[in-house]
């Protein structure tokens, strides 16, 4: 576990920089330096008189599987929210009055779409139902204009 | 794991910019940029859709409420699935919440939408028509600063 800062708490008062054994916290990058941070340290997080450091899991607990039958459940309601979205989206290219209204459907829907897949495994990205995804989108490779170095990326990044 | 389940390109864009707040949740800035790459590859690869009312969005509201999220209701309370249970009561909130909009629309017109704003919370989707900023999601909880004003 290694230390990260939320910058939008962070009020300066920098007990960090005093209370950190390594330097981790001195960086003009406003995070933590994560290669120089002591694993499970927190001598920092507790000093912080603004809570604006926290501790990160570096590996998760493999949380336990969804069933099929509630993976599928949630699925297929995450595919309405994505073909909502499209609908909205299509709205909103056509312009007029409720171009707005179409925009904030567009984001409300692709929110509860993103809260259905991740309480079907996609929560995290260092679980090994990610690494199967990326390995499914490995096979993508040969698509025009596929990222397929953010695969490769990622894939090396939480294996 | 069970049989694997085929996504759409639409739903792929959803679990990646999912991972990608995922990463920026643990300051991890490379690998979200990655996620958000993947992600705007699957929202230009999902085929466009031909729409012209909002009217084409009631039925599939109507399918999330009574079919859609009481199905996985249904299996979360048997399985005993808090995550899935919780997000099933925010996200039939927020969809009722949509449903109720659209009336209002369909009666009131644009006149709803030239006196307001429109923000979305961030955290649940709950979309608020109001002059200012809700002080609090009335859903979920959240402070104004989860709130984006949409332009």
């Amino acid at each position: 576990m290694h230390a990260a800062r939320n910058i939008a708490l962070c009020t300066k008062d920098c007990l960090c920089l005093f209370i950190c054994p390594t330097g981790a916290t001195d960086t003009e990058t406003g995070q933590i330096d994560f290669e120089k941070c002591i694993d499970g340290c927190r001598l920092c997080v507790d000093a912080c008189p603004s809570h604006a450091l926290y501790l990160v899991f570096d590996r998760y607990p493999e949380k336990e599987q969804k069933s099929h039958s509630l993976g599928s459940a949630l699925a297929s309601v995450a595919e309405n929210k994505v073909t909502q979205e499209a609908i909205c989206k299509a709205l909103e290219q056509k312009g007029g009055p409720g171009e707005k209204l179409a925009k904030a459907l567009a984001v409300s829907n692709r929110i509860l779409a993103e809260d259905c897949t991740r309480e079907s495994n996609y929560m995290l990205p260092q679980t090994e139902h990610v690494q199967v995804l990326l390995a499914e989108l490995a096979e993508r490779k040969a698509e025009k204009d596929f990222p397929y170095e953010a695969v490769e990326y990622l894939q090396k990044e939480y294996s | 794991m069970g049989k694997a389940i085929i996504y759409s390109d639409g739903a792929l864009a959803a679990i990646c910019s999912n991972l990608e707040k995922a990463c920026d949740k643990q300051m991890k800035p490379v690998a979200a940029s990655q996620f958000s790459q993947l992600s705007d590859y699957f929202n230009t690869m999902s085929p466009p859709v031909e729409a012209d009312s909002f009217s084409e969005l009631v039925g599939l509201i109507d399918s999330d409420i009574s079919s859609g999220y009481a199905e996985v209701e249904r299996i979360a309370k048997e399985e005993g699935d808090r995550g899935a249970l919780r997000c099933m009561t925010w996200g039939k909130k927020v969809t009722s919440i949509h449903k109720s909009i659209l009336g209002r629309y369909e009666k009131q017109g644009d006149a709803l939408l030239e006196q307001n704003n429109l923000y979305v919370c961030e955290a649940c989707g709950f979309i608020a028509i109001a002059k200012q900023v809700p002080a609090l999601c009335p859903i979920c909880k959240a402070p104004s600063s989860r709130f984006v004003q949409i332009s």
